[in-house]
Order: C-alpha cells, then structure tokens, then sequence
C-alpha cells in the first residue's frame, strides 16, 4: 500500500466515524496536539471529532536521514475523539483492518504508555499499540488540557504514518517507501531532511531564536489578553517551535531550558482559558498552576 | 453456602497494575463482604491485562444475624421524673429505628445510659452484594486512575464490561456506566465475544476455553515453559529472569512464544547492551547456547496466535534489529572518542542549579573521593586506580549509548574503559560507582568504586540541603532517601568504620570551597539524614526501634551502629539482661541526681558493705563489654545493610556472663545504700561509682533508648 493511499484510506475510515477531515494547520508543531483543533477542542463540553495528517516538526530527533526511523519532520495521523467512545479500541483495529492490516494475524498489544506535555500544560493516560512488537500508534486519555480538566474525556489516537508504511512495503528505510507510484519518501523528503538537520544543529542563529522567542511570546501575551485567541495561540505554536530550534542547536543549560518549557507553558494555560471564557465554561478554576 | 465470582473487565491495564490489582480487589471483596456479615470460607483473585477478577467461595445465604446494642443518652437525660421519655429519648429511639417504650437502661462504666438493642443482619447475600460491589468499583485502591468518555467513575482503564454472580443468580447493578450480568468476554483476538457463564465456579475454565489463562501462575508457567521450548528447539536457553517474566505475562492472556534471531554482527556488542535493549526495549527473552554464552536466538512472548507466525517473528527481527542498529551506531560512535574526551562532555549537562554542571560536580567528587582514599588509609596500589577512575568516573554520560539508554550509566563506563585499553580495576570501579541504582540492587564489589558511590551520593545529599531541597513526608523528589540508603549499604558493607560527622564534613568541604554555604546546622541535620537512614533499614529487618536507637544514638558509624543493634538484640532476648538493663535505669536516675561530680571512685570513702563489691565487680563488667564488642566484630565482618547478616551473630560469649556478674552487687547496692546523704564526701563517692557503673554499662550503646523494649 502506497504511503498516501494509507492516509487517504485513514481519511475515509474516520470520516466514516463521523469525523472532519482537517487539514494540516500551517504552523510549524511538534505533534498534532499543538493543532487547535486537538489542543483548544478537547476543552469544554461540546463533543467532537476530528481526524487527519498532522506533519510534525521536531528539531532534536532528527538523525541527518541516517537512523531508519527518526527524523525531524515526519507525519503523524491524528484523531480526536470526544468524548472517547466506549467501543474505540475496537474501532481502531477496525481503521487497521480497513488499512490490509489483519488483526487476527498480528501480535498486537497495547502497552501502558503516559503522556504528558510540559509545554501543554497536558497530559494523559494510554498506550502505545504495538504490531509485531513495532510501536505504531500512541492512544491517550486527556485527562488536562492547558492546566484544566478534561470534561468529558477526549481520546487521542497518533498513527505513525512512516512505520505503518514500512511495515506494510516490507522496507527497512523510511526514504525507501513508496510515497507515490514511482516516487519514493526519500525521493520527497530526503535533502529536506538533511538540510534540515544542518540547520537544526549546526546552523540556525540562537540569537535570532531567542529574540523571536521574546517577540513571539509578547504578541501572544498582547493578543490573548485582547481576546484574539487564534492569532494569540499562533504565536504560541510560534514560540514552542523557537524554543525546539534552540533545545536542538544544544544552546540551552537545563536550567534555561526549564525555563523556556515553563514560559510555553504560561501561554498554553493562557490560551486555554481564553478559549474557555469565550465558550462561557471557564469554572471551576484551573487545577494545576 | 453459594460462591460469588465479580469480575470487573477493562481496556488494557498497565502491566504491573495486573498483579497489584488482583491483590488489591482480593483483600477489598474479603474486607467489604466480612463487614456486612457475609464472610466467605476463601477468597481467590484472578487478573489478565484486561481483567479484575475474584472468586469467593462460601459466601452465607444470608448475612450474619447479630445483635447491636446502640448507646443512647445517659438515663437521667431520657426520663423525667416520672418516669416519661424526654424529647432526647425520643429523638434517640426514633433515630434507631424503635418505639421508645423499647429502650432498655444498662448499668455502665460511666453510669446508667439508655440503649437501644437492634437487630442486624439477616438479609439475603443477592439483596446485600450489588451496593456493596457497586462501592468496590469506585474504592479498589490505584495508585493512578483515570476518567474517560464521561463516565464520572474513575479506574485505571476504562471499565468495559461487569460480571458478578451469586452461583448461578447473575446480580444486578450498574457501576462505571456499566450494567453487570453474567458475561465475560473471552481473548482479544483467538476468542473474541461474549462467554456466558452457568455458574460462578465455571470461572477458569470457561475463560481457559475462550484462550484466557486467568490464573496468573499458570499464565507465568505457560510463559516460562513455551518461552523454554521454543529455546530449546534450538539447543538453546531461554534466559530466566523474573521480573521480565512478570512483566511479560501481564502483557498477554495468552502467551505463544516465538522464536528470532537478530544478525550475528551485533554479537560483538557487550552483552549488557543486547540484553537491555531484547529485555527493556522489547520485553524479549534473550538466549544462552549450552557453553552460557549469549546467542543471537530471542524469544518473543506475542498475545496471539496466528496462521503465520513468520508475519510475527519478522516484524519482532525487524524492531530488535532497528534498535541493535542504532545501539551499534551509539557503540562505534562513541569508542571514537576517549572516555576523558567524553568527560569534557560533562561540562554541557545540568547537574542542580546553584550546584553547577556535571562537571563542577565530579570535580567535587574527585575531592571527596580523595578524602575518603586517605582517612581509609587505601594502599597505594587501590589509590593510584582511584586517581585514574577520579576524572572519567560518569563519563559514560555523555555518551549517545548512555543518553539514548539510560539503564547502562555504569555498565557503559566499563565496556569502553576496557575497550579503550584500561586496567580492569579502573572499569570495575567505573561500573560500581553508580551502584546500588535502588533497594535491592547489588552494591559495589570494590572498594574503590564503593568509595566513588559513596562520594557522589554525599556530593548530592549535602549540596541538596544547603539548598533547602530536602524530602518531606512522602514528597522525595529527588530521590535523596534512596541516595542516603545507598549510603548506608555501601558503609556497612565495607565496614567502614569512620565517623558519620566526618562523612558529612568530608562531603561539604568541597561545596563551601565552591562558594556555597553550608550552616553548621544543616551538616547536622544531614547526619541526622543518613542516622535514619541506617535506622530504617536496621528497623525494615525486624529490629525492635528502641534497640535500633540505642545502637544509632550509641555509635559514631555505620558499621558500629549495626553491629550494636545485632548485639543488643541479642543480649535483649537473654532472660537476665532485661533485669540488668532495669538496674541501670535506677542507677542512671541517681546517678543524674547531681550534674556535676567527679568520677574517681575513692575505696577509702566506702562506708557499707555494698559498695566495695559493686566496685570490684566494674573491671570484670568493662572487660565482658569489650569482649562482646569484639565478638559482634569479628562475627559480622561487614554486610549489606538491605539485607541480614550473611551469618547470624550466633550464641554471645563469656562478655555475657561477665557482664552479668555485675546485676548481683549492683541490686544489693541499690537495695542498701542510700546515696543521697547529708556527708557530701560519701555522696559524692556514692555518686561517682553509680556514674561508673552506668558508663561501663553504656559501652554497649545508648542504654536509655531501651525503655519499653
């Protein structure tokens, strides 16, 4: 199965389940959460349902293309759930299925595995699925959000595009799947990737970072207490990223970093709030400080 | 007498929850069902990573009846004058339920009080169960539960289906927005759907035939065995280790074992890197050949079993063989460069704010470390490796193999110390530095690299409190108590014999010449630390407190604390030293009487008969306690204090009984002789031997930590 016809095929599942397609949000994130269509939606009461590819940005995993499986840039598929439907580890085999991936003729586990996000002020409990002892999908029960509770609980589901495919084309490489008839990833994203990584680690200016870290976190200040949550929340997705560049370029004492992890932090519980007191559901009083 | 089988069905529970839950659900169902009246004849737990279960044989048909007497207000409060119920009576026999014309006045020990005499009990087990197992759900202890949907009930997974039945009756209620019934539900994949069940006591054998192993030895057996024969169709061993066994059973809820291999290149790996990254990374079992060398066959333990299980045992080659690739990759790497060049890597990690990198920090060590080397007299020979080790101890830190897995600080530091051409005894002081990582973890086999673990957990407990970060309560979040029990192990393993006041002071030296300020009275509280720290562990081994605070209180080290407590335990189950020991007391007590006095003991002062026995008894007594002391030091020659002694301290010596030769004069003495009289000379000599006594007494430690032993 070609690599886009995974997505497409993850596509017509959850849209199936009732889900909006999404588009990818144009900001650079670590993860799909970041997308305010998980991080903002899964606070309040509302239910909802999204799905779709999330490509993610994530500076210090990045290997030059060398390591078979981490990367800077790769694709997450992301759904959201809320509240988390009793019968979803079912559905979730059956998007497997729906994906020429029998259940019936894997070992597949779900094995304990917590999340938490210092920057999100987040965290969960779930598993990562595990197919043939191969991590391909992290399941997480929001429990916080931005610091308050998740009332109801939505479930999230982050589908390794890249090892699904592997597994599926039998390769040993992610730049040797087949991304499109006769096109490989590597062929997409190789130069990209190793560029990339030049700039993460050897060349990005820390100077400049840091100023647009203040710059960022600033106008996300400004524009939060103006009650513009979705240009403010940008900017905080903005800072994040800042922040992820300088953790990469190995520019930050532990100390400084706890810093910078706190002050996105600060901005997420923010955002959050914002988006609470515009739906009129912020009480009681956020939990955690 | 019916049984009763609950079974609680969730999503995937964490792998050590499965065990912990089954115990916690146990205890609860036996708690909650005695408490009712309803006590079982026995009480059986069940668990898989997708079920609580508990089978309780010999429940009663109907609570127990009893009878309950209720007490009410006192009887001249109840009754006027004539006789009538006050509104206080009334009140009080409405509330329990009777007509107040009921109520009984009883004669107690704190005068005549109303009571009211009701009948409890007698209901039906199936009327009484389903609010009881109802509040089961919600209070079985969890150390984290979560919410999920929007279920208000919090678990540690999601609740997906209840069963609960009184033999054959399935009981009714809801709990965690699910109805329970008589269903079970049978394994993931080779048995999916519903499994009814006729009668609770067909539990495991109903689930056993819809491939569910819910009893968790014979789902550990089954694991050992096909993990063992799939090894074995190889002539190869499947390596027994429990914990991984434990965790790898509560993974499945049936285990099949298959057997892979990763490429032979990846051999030249230490054997610590392929066994952490097959056992922590994927939960396989690695294998020996017959000669116990490790092979490249592994033994996966998958939940299902599949047409075709070379889908299975590919996918598990192709992981093992992406993570041995990059555990290769970190090997290579990382052997380009010296552990000294790696060292300077030290420089650019974190160690504490305000107590600088882990650079500043090893270089603290270093001093440390040397201090210990010279006031442990170390020979030249263990000096001269500990000068070599001094600058690359965790170095391994900075290493890709040790930043990607963690686990293999220390064992990392040997391998490349020994790649890189270094003495033997340089690495193994390397590795055991890092060592005990935890309670139960082995402790440093040389004397050099007990003295790197010790110095670097000094070097962390004393710079945290000068900081202010102690633990308190249960809060230790960074990890000092267990630093502090490292501590202790170390010293008492080594014997060390040297002070615990030094130990501090040797481990605040180098911070103060760093410029950080350590008051006097935190080096204190330190010492007092580590002091808890031994008497907690000698406590954990069944050591009455007392003993353990005459040993501590009576000691200046480790070694001499412990050995004092195995004394003291010792002399304290002798049926006569409980009787010396109270003797003390009132010698202690007079002898306290007047602060300041001298101590010799002037003969020519003697005005009775009593006191010139008691007198000549003191030498033979001092020489019993040294002979004791002597005797506890040569029969525990030093252990791991997370453990008793490799040899029991065994029958004490003649020191008893010279000890004991004292309790005859002594009791005479305190039967016949005033002490305190008016001729100041004769007090002050009365006094002065009594001081003696009590001081020769407390050779053997702080004696009046004993009270109430």
């Amino acid at each position: 199965m070609l690599f886009q016809d995974i997505m497409l095929g993850l596509d017509r599942f959850w849209a199936d389940q009732g889900c909006v397609i999404a588009l990818p949000h144009d900001t650079e994130v670590g993860a799909g959460t970041f997308y305010p269509t998980t991080f903002l939606r899964a606070l309040g009461s509302a239910p909802w349902r999204v799905a779709g590819v999330a490509p993610s940005r994530r500076p210090t995993d990045g290997r030059y293309g060398d390591n078979p499986y981490r990367f800077q840039y790769f694709f997450q598929y992301q759904v959201v759930l809320k509240p988390s439907p009793l019968d979803v580890q079912q559905v979730y085999l059956d998007s497997l299925y729906a994906l020429g991936i029998d259940p019936k003729a894997h070992d597949i586990r779900f094995v304990e595995d917590n999340w938490e996000s210092p920057t999100l002020g987040a965290w969960g409990l779930g598993w990562e699925v595990w197919m043939d002892g191969m991590e391909i999908t992290q399941f997480t029960y929001f429990q916080q959000v931005g610091g308050f509770d998740c009332r109801p609980v939505s479930v999230e589901l982050t589908y390794g595009l890249e090892r699904i495919a592997m597994y599926l084309q039998g390769k040993e490489h992610t730049f040797d799947v087949e991304y499109a008839p006769g096109v490989t990833v590597g062929a997409l994203r190789g130069d990209f990737e190793v560029q990339h990584c030049r700039y993460n680690f050897e060349e990005s200016d820390p100077e400049l970072q840091r100023l647009l870290f203040d710059r960022y976190e600033a106008e996300a200040q400004r524009l939060l207490e103006l009650g513009l949550l979705y240009p403010g929340y940008e900017f905080v997705m903005k800072a994040s990223h800042a922040f992820n560049l300088l953790d990469a370029r190995g520019v930050l004492s532990q100390t400084e970093r706890q810093t910078y992890v706190q002050r996105v932090r600060r901005l997420s519980e923010a955002s959050a709030r914002t988006y609470l007191a515009q739906l009129g559901e912020l009480e009681p009083a956020p939990e955690a400080s | 007498m019916p049984d009763l089988l609950f079974e609680i069905g969730t999503e995937e529970l964490p792998s050590w929850y499965v065990d912990e839950g089954r115990a916690a659900l146990a205890q609860l169902v036996e708690e909650r069902l005695s408490e009712a009246g309803l006590a079982p004849t026995s009480v059986q737990g069940f668990s898989t990573p997708r079920r609580l279960a508990v089978l309780a044989e010999g429940v009663p048909e109907g609570s127990e009846q009893r009878e309950e007497l209720r007490r009410g207000p006192s009887a001249d409060v109840a009754f006027d004058d004539n006789g009538t119920p006050t509104r206080a009576a009334q009140g009080f026999a409405a509330s329990s339920g009777i007509d107040p014309k009921q109520l009984e006045i009883l004669d107690t020990e704190r005068g005549r009080y109303v009571f009211a005499r009701l009948k409890r009990g007698g209901e039906h087990a199936a009327a009484v169960l389903p609010p009881l197992l109802t509040a089961m759900v919600a209070d079985l202890p969890a150390p984290s539960k979560m919410r999920w949907s929007d279920v208000a009930t919090p678990f540690m997974r999601p609740v997906q289906w209840l069963l609960a039945m009184l033999d054959s009756d399935a009981l009714e209620f809801e709990a965690a927005g699910v109805k329970a019934g008589r269903v079970s539900y049978g394994h993931r994949f080779l048995a999916p759907g519903p499994v009814r069940l006729k009668r609770a006591a067909d539990y495991v054998e109903a689930l056993r035939a819809a491939s569910v192993l819910v009893d968790a030895e014979e789902r550990d057996e089954a694991t050992w065995r096909a993990a063992s024969e799939a090894a074995a169709a190889e002539g190869l061993r499947a390596h027994d280790d429990p914990a991984l066994r434990a965790e790898v059973r509560n993974l499945v809820e049936y285990p099949i074992a298959v057997l892979g291999h990763f490429d032979e290149g990846y051999l030249e790996l230490p054997d610590e890197v392929l066994s952490t990254v097959m056992i922590h990374h994927q939960r396989f079992f690695p294998t020996q050949t017959a000669d116990g060398k490790l092979a490249r066959g592994f033994v996966g333990i998958s939940n299902n079993r599949v047409r075709d299980e070379a889908v299975v045992r590919a996918g598990y080659e192709q992981v093992l063989g992406g993570r041995l690739y990059d555990a290769r990759f970190f090997w290579d790497a990382d052997r380009r460069k010296s552990l000294s060049q790696h060292a300077w890597g030290l420089s650019g990690i974190g160690f504490q704010k305000d107590l600088g990198t882990m650079a500043d920090k090893i270089a603290r060590v270093s001093d440390v470390a040397a201090g210990l080397a010279q006031a442990l007299e170390l020979p030249k020979g263990e000096r001269d490796a500990l000068d070599q080790a001094l600058p690359i101890f965790r170095a391994d830190l900075s290493t890709d193999m040790v930043f990607e897995f963690p686990e293999l600080e220390g064992v990392m530091a040997h391998a490349y110390a020994l790649a890189e051409g270094l003495a033997p005894e340089v690495a193994v002081a390397l590795e055991d530095g890092v060592l005990p990582r935890g309670p139960g973890d082995r402790l440093p086999a040389s004397r050099i690299g007990a003295v790197l673990a010790v110095a670097d957990r000094l070097d962390k407990i004393v710079g945290f409190f000068a900081l202010g970060k102690r633990p308190s309560g249960s809060a230790d979040p960074f990890a000092l108590r267990r630093d502090g029990l490292g501590i202790a192990r170390v010293m008492n393993a080594q014997a060390w014999r040297m002070p615990m006041a030094d130990l501090v002071l040797e481990g605040a030296a180098p911070h103060r010449a760093a410029g950080l300020e350590i008051p006097a009275d935190v080096e204190a509280e330190v010492a007092r630390f580590l002091w808890d720290r031994v008497a907690s562990l000698l406590a954990e081994q069944g050591m009455a407190v007392p003993v353990v605070r005459a040993a501590v209180q009576g000691s200046r080290s480790v070694i001499d604390a412990a050995r004092r407590a195995h004394l003291l335990r010792s002399l304290m189950e002798h049926e006569e030293f409980p009787a010396l020991m109270a003797l003390y007391k009132r010698a202690a007590n007079l002898a306290r009487q007047e602060a300041k006095g001298g101590r010799n003991v002037k003969p020519g002062l003697f005005r009775n008969d009593y006191e010139a026995p008691l007198f000549e008894a003191l030498p033979g007594a001092r020489r019993g306690v040294e002979t004791l002391l002597a005797q506890v030091r040569e029969a525990l020659p030093g252990w791991d204090l997370g453990f008793p002694p490799e040899r029991p301290l065994g029958e004490l010596g003649a020191g008893v009984a010279e000890v004991l030769a004292l309790k005859a004069p002594l009791d005479a003495f305190l039967d016949h002789v005033l002490v305190m009289v008016d001729e100041a000379d004769v007090r002050a000599n009365r006094l002065a031997l009594l001081r003696e006594v009590t001081e020769v007494l407390r050779g053997l430690g702080a004696l009046d930590q004993l009270e109430g032993v």
